[in-house]
């Protein structure tokens, strides 16, 4: 019997083998890019009842990334914004009969931390130098370092098996009560796994926040928020 | 538990490619107009504050000419209220000087109505004490009525200057009396008065006037002898009436 945590590769590009949660990162990446495109192609100083609910999103999305952080939100806000409607598009996707979500699947929770942990570094080293990053090490004392350098890993790893635990499991609670009850017996497990999905979603962005902001260290928001976007790098 | 590294592999790349799409077509354009319209906000809010100032300012402008309009109402309110006043004591004093003028001439009208009053009181008193005299002397005897006033009347043709006298006998003399004389006292007229003349002869010419009441009156071109009650009745008569102006006059005007 093969485990039902193994993924199938479903065709090959190649010596690429794509597997399920690669098809629907692509499909959600497709349907996420096409709406963007849509919704901001027309925006005016008088939004739209679209606008106003994505300038609405945009606007909780820095104001969590401000208090979380105390950093100007602009430069982190696509990161962060992106792993929120992501895992939250990608672990509601199982509502759609026959589609697993692809957080279900350890190798897209890891994808996303490995993600974060690289961000980390990279905003780490920006905001503070090599050397300053790696003094942080050193904080409160040098006899933390190698505690501190565990924790990195620690706290990644935490990041996949607290997503990659709580998803899969309501899937496969889903799928086991489906094949023992009736039809409609999981609907309300179901609508527990739409509010599970959520906050891990929200867990997962404010602990990327949680780690970039230690990582640059205390600052203090910036009372006008820039228009400058930064790519990661 | 196995990891499949494309699998990871391929979805770390898929993240990052949707990092960027969003970034690209959602998160930029988006905070974009968000920006936009809080610098269109903050142009309002200047625009509205800058309206405000300029709406402080006008407003302290127009305090300021209130103030200023008040200030000049007031004084020429006191002005008006000055030439009020002033034009108000030119005419109580005109008012003061008409009614002084038209009391004076009241008192004028009222002296001048009293002084008529009083002389025609006296010239009616004269008349009636002419009336009662002259009922009085019509009671005298007819010979009383000229004999006594012969002798009256050659003195004082007697007294006249003497170029006068020098002129009288020329031409007949006119005697008036209250009667016609007799044939007597016509020649005792006529002898007393050329006496009167140094002797020189006259001749007479009798004229009746019963207003004489008693006596006789000589009228001349240059003189006229008077020796009757008519006379004297007159010159009472005359007399009373001036002093009662003067008796008048003493007690002083009215208020």
């Amino acid at each position: 019997m093969n485990s039902p945590l193994k993924l199938e590769p479903l065709f090959h590009i190649g010596p690429v083998a794509i597997t399920s949660p690669v098809l629907v990162t692509w499909a959600i990446m497709l349907a996420l890019g096409l709406f963007a495109h849509l919704a901001t192609r027309r925006l005016s100083l008088e939004p739209s009842r679209t606008q106003a609910a994505l300038e609405a999103m945009v606007s909780a999305i820095d104001s969590q990334i401000a208090d979380t952080m105390q950093a100007d939100p602009a430069p982190y806000r696509a990161l962060i914004g992106t792993i929120l409607i992501f895992v939250l598009i990608a672990n509601w996707s199982s509502l759609i009969p026959g589609v697993e979500p692809p957080t279900a699947h350890i190798e897209t929770d890891a994808a996303l931390a490995l993600i974060v942990f690289c961000a980390t570094i990279a905003y780490g080293v920006r905001a503070q130098g090599i050397a300053g990053y790696l003094k942080t090490f050193a904080e409160p004392s040098w006899v933390m370092i190698p505690l501190n350098l565990v924790e990195q890993i620690t706290r990644t790893f935490s990041l996949i098996v607290r997503l990659f635990g709580n998803i899969m499991s309501g899937v496969f609670v889903i799928g086991i009560i489906l094949s023992l009850a009736g039809f409609l017996v999981p609907i309300p497990l179901m609508a527990l796994d739409l509010l599970t999905g959520a906050v891990q979603a929200y867990i997962f962005a404010i602990l990327a926040c949680v780690f970039i902001g230690a990582a640059i260290g205390e600052r203090k928001p910036s009372s006008k928020a820039s228009t400058t976007e930064h790519d990661i790098p | 538990m196995q990891i499949d590294w494309w699998t990871l592999g391929l979805q770390a790349v898929n993240v990052l490619i949707l990092i960027w799409i969003l970034s690209r077509f959602l998160f930029r354009p988006v905070a974009a107009m968000i920006e936009q319209r809080r610098a269109a906000a903050a142009k309002l809010i200047d625009e509205a504050r800058t309206a405000h100032e300029q709406a402080a300012a006008e407003l302290q402008k127009a305090v300021q000419q209130t103030a200023g309009l008040e200030l000049a109402r007031s004084e020429a309110l006191k002005k008006i209220a000055s030439e009020a006043d002033a034009e108000k004591q030119a005419i109580l004093a005109a008012a003061r000087a008409e009614a002084d003028r038209l009391r004076a001439a009241a008192d004028s009208d009222i002296a001048r109505a009293s002084q008529n009053a009083t002389e025609a009181h006296a010239a009616r008193a004269s008349q009636l004490a002419v009336d009662i005299a002259t009922k009085l002397f019509a009671r005298l005897p007819d010979a009383a009525r000229i004999a006594g006033f012969i002798d009256g009347l050659a003195e004082g043709m007697a007294a006249l200057p003497a170029p006068i006298r020098a002129d009288i006998g020329s031409t007949p003399i006119r005697l008036k009396a209250a009667r016609m004389l007799t044939a007597d006292e016509t020649q005792a007229c006529r002898q007393r008065l050329s006496q009167a003349l140094g002797g020189r002869p006259i001749d007479i010419e009798i004229e009746v006037d019963p207003a004489l009441l008693a006596g006789l009156e000589i009228d001349m071109p240059h003189a006229v002898v008077r020796n009757n009650f008519r006379a004297d009745l007159d010159h009472v008569a005359a007399a009373l009436t001036q002093s009662a102006p003067t008796q008048l006059g003493r007690q002083g005007p009215r208020p």
